[in-house]
């Protein structure tokens, strides 16, 4: 149901249902005080009705003969005694020129043994204007209370939810890298207050333990490094001790080459926290296709596979020179690490944006996960699975955009070094 | 040669002392702060190789204390901290090199004998191995004075060999020299080949056959 998703604000939901309420009560309120005014008004004039009678039938008794006032008061003589009737009747009223509605009794009496027909007539127009003054002053009145109310609730409830909007705007901000604590509004309703509490209990632990995670990898990574140093001296010296078997060789050297890679994944994790805790605060104007010219040169001595470099304008980017070539050199051997078949590396810088080009027979199955730590799109590699994530931090810092595409069989990482957010983070 | 080392852990200082005395150097040791200030203060050593982390105070306060004496030692930080930081204000201090932990003994090595041949230190910019000649000031290597033509790597390779002569280097070993943090990606080492292949024969065309294999697979840089 699509209705489920639409979210309402809690004060115009609030008045929605005030507004509906009053609404429908304002409807049966006047519905019934019309029904009620009405036959109290009718009431009232069948009473006058049946006391003009009396009056005129008390009078011919007398012997007087009250004239008649047509169309208000008739007294004709008539031959037989019919039941008296109230009735409803149209007839032309002189005074006003045109046919009016009168509300009409009519008696027969038999009075000094003549028979009489009296009929006494009301305007009901009078009665019916009545009524209508009647029910627009009240449905005034109430439209005037319902709309006082309203505001009245509406800035009464603004009030009394202000913290709680306040505090909700704050957590939205909430980040786990600021160190600042939560300028929560204090409230003097009950639930609120509790609510506060909860959250600053729940934020502060929320960041205790980000930063226990942080500085457990950070110890682990540096706790590593003294065992890793003193295994790697110790294989140097046995390599250059005794006589060894060439098989023992290449075991140890075999062994020499996981360390390597320890030491790597060391690194990398030591330079992602790094990140994250925003310790890369230098900056300088580095010009982007310079270095990646220098890289190209020194890849070119240890990779066979071919680099070209089409520098349609100059890059240049604001940013730590250390992190600009990590930035750069990572993406470039990331290139060559998963380019197929030795197949040429294409590298583009055009209105600061740089691309990457290498071959890939079929697209990443999970271009998602591609920035995430240690994922692999393909287990063959022994790489640490931390290069891109690292160039996803740099640019994330930087607040340059990253963004990759599979085109005509080639895997295309882009960096617009256009993109950036200025000082933000950064200033922090 | 006499060199102080400066470790609290045990078995890699130990380590060091292995490797580099069969160079024939003088070590001696320093196992926590207090030992390394007592030892530079008593006497005169030609390197200092010296942990940062000291297990009872900060190796920098030795470096300091080492400037503060006006000593003409050369001074090789040891740190497990790959910070650019720490090594600037190691260097600021006036440290003359930096090794991040894990390193390569064949690595500290060169790196020893590159800060002895820096001339504060009344060293000689000149590596002589028989009748091969590296001026490392000219970056330059020649047998007998006729001057061999090398591409940069190439005469990397051939400081490299010659720092760590009669010591087994693996290619692993060389790869990381060469390249660094990008020797991963010389995943079957075919480069490293081609490069000391390429040495190798320069250097054996002109009579100089030093660069001999040992295990299979493994360098070894001797005149045996």
């Amino acid at each position: 149901m699509a209705k489920k998703n639409i979210k309402i604000p809690l004060l115009r939901k609030a008045s929605k249902s005030f507004l509906w309420a009053s609404m429908l009560l304002m409807v049966l309120s006047t519905i019934a005080l019309f029904f009620y005014v009405r036959w109290l008004l009718e009431k009232e004039v069948e009473e006058e009705l049946f006391s003009a009678e009396a009056r005129i039938e008390s009078a011919l008794l007398a012997g007087q003969h009250p004239s008649s006032l047509a169309p208000i008061i008739e007294i004709n003589e008539v031959d037989e005694l019919k039941t008296a009737f109230t009735k409803d009747t149209v007839i032309f009223d002189p005074s006003q020129d045109e046919m009016e509605l009168f509300r009409e009794l009519s008696t027969y009496k038999s009075i000094n043994s003549k028979s009489y027909k009296i009929s006494v007539r009301v305007l009901v127009v009078e009665t019916n204007q009545i009524l209508w003054a009647i029910i627009l002053s009240y449905m005034v009145i109430i439209l005037l209370v319902f709309v006082f109310q309203f505001y009245l609730n509406k800035s009464n409830n603004k009030k009394i939810w202000n913290p709680f909007f306040h505090n909700l705007e704050q957590m939205k901000k909430f980040s786990l890298l600021s160190k600042e604590p939560l300028q929560l509004l204090d409230s003097e309703i009950l639930e609120f207050s509790e609510l506060n509490k909860e959250i600053s209990q729940l934020t502060g632990k929320v960041r205790d333990d980000y930063e226990n995670l942080k500085q457990y990898t950070e110890d682990v990574s540096h706790e590593l490094q003294t065992p890793l140093a003193i295994i790697q001296a110790k294989i140097e010296n046995i390599i250059n001790g005794q006589s060894l078997t060439e098989i023992q060789f290449n075991q140890l050297a075999s062994i020499q080459k996981d360390i390597q890679r320890l030491t790597q994944l060391n690194k990398r994790l030591a330079l992602l926290t790094k990140l994250e805790n925003h310790q890369f605060t230098h900056r300088a104007s580095i010009d982007i296709t310079d270095l990646i010219a220098q890289i190209i040169s020194n890849f070119n001595e240890i990779s066979t596979i071919s680099l070209t470099f089409e520098k349609a304008s100059n890059i240049m980017a604001n940013m730590d020179p250390y992190l600009a070539e990590i930035l750069c050199n990572n993406i470039i051997s990331n290139a060559i690490k998963h380019s197929s078949h030795g197949k040429p590396i294409n590298i583009e810088s055009k209105n600061m944006v740089l691309s990457v080009y290498n071959y890939g027979a079929t697209s990443i199955a999970n271009p998602q996960q591609l920035f995430t730590r240690f994922y692999r799109e393909n287990k063959e590699f022994k790489s640490t699975g931390l290069g891109l994530a690292i160039v996803k931090k740099i640019c994330d810092l930087y607040g340059y955009d990253i963004t990759y595409a599979y085109i005509n069989g080639h895997h295309c990482f882009s960096i617009d070094f256009g993109s950036t957010t200025s000082t933000r983070k950064l200033s922090s | 040669m006499k060199l102080l080392i400066a470790e609290d852990e045990i078995s890699l200082q130990q380590s060091i002392v292995t490797y580099l005395e069969r160079d024939g150097n003088v070590c001696e040791c320093a196992s926590n702060y207090e030992e390394a200030i007592y030892k530079v203060s008593l006497y005169d050593y030609d390197v200092i190789i010296l942990d940062v982390n000291l297990v009872t105070g900060s190796g920098l306060e030795v470096l300091k204390h080492l400037k503060k004496e006006k000593k003409k030692t050369g001074v090789i930080i040891i740190s497990a901290n790959n910070s650019l930081s720490d090594k600037l204000e190691g260097l600021d201090l006036g440290a003359d090199d930096y090794i991040t932990k894990p390193f390569h003994l064949a690595e500290l090595n060169s790196r020893i004998k590159a800060v002895l041949r820096r001339g504060k230190f009344g060293g000689d910019e000149n590596i002589l191995f028989n009748e091969i000649r590296v001026d490392t000031g000219a970056k330059s290597a020649y047998v007998l004075d006729k001057p061999l033509t090398l591409t940069r790597k190439e005469y990397d390779l051939l400081l490299f060999f010659i720092t760590n002569k009669n010591r087994i280097l693996s290619k692993e070993i060389i790869a990381e020299h060469l390249w660094g943090d990008n020797s991963d990606l010389a995943d079957n080492f075919d480069f490293i080949y081609v490069h000391i292949n390429n040495l190798r024969k320069k250097l054996t065309s002109e009579g100089a056959k030093y660069i001999k294999t040992a295990y299979g697979s493994g360098y070894k840089f001797t005149e045996e």
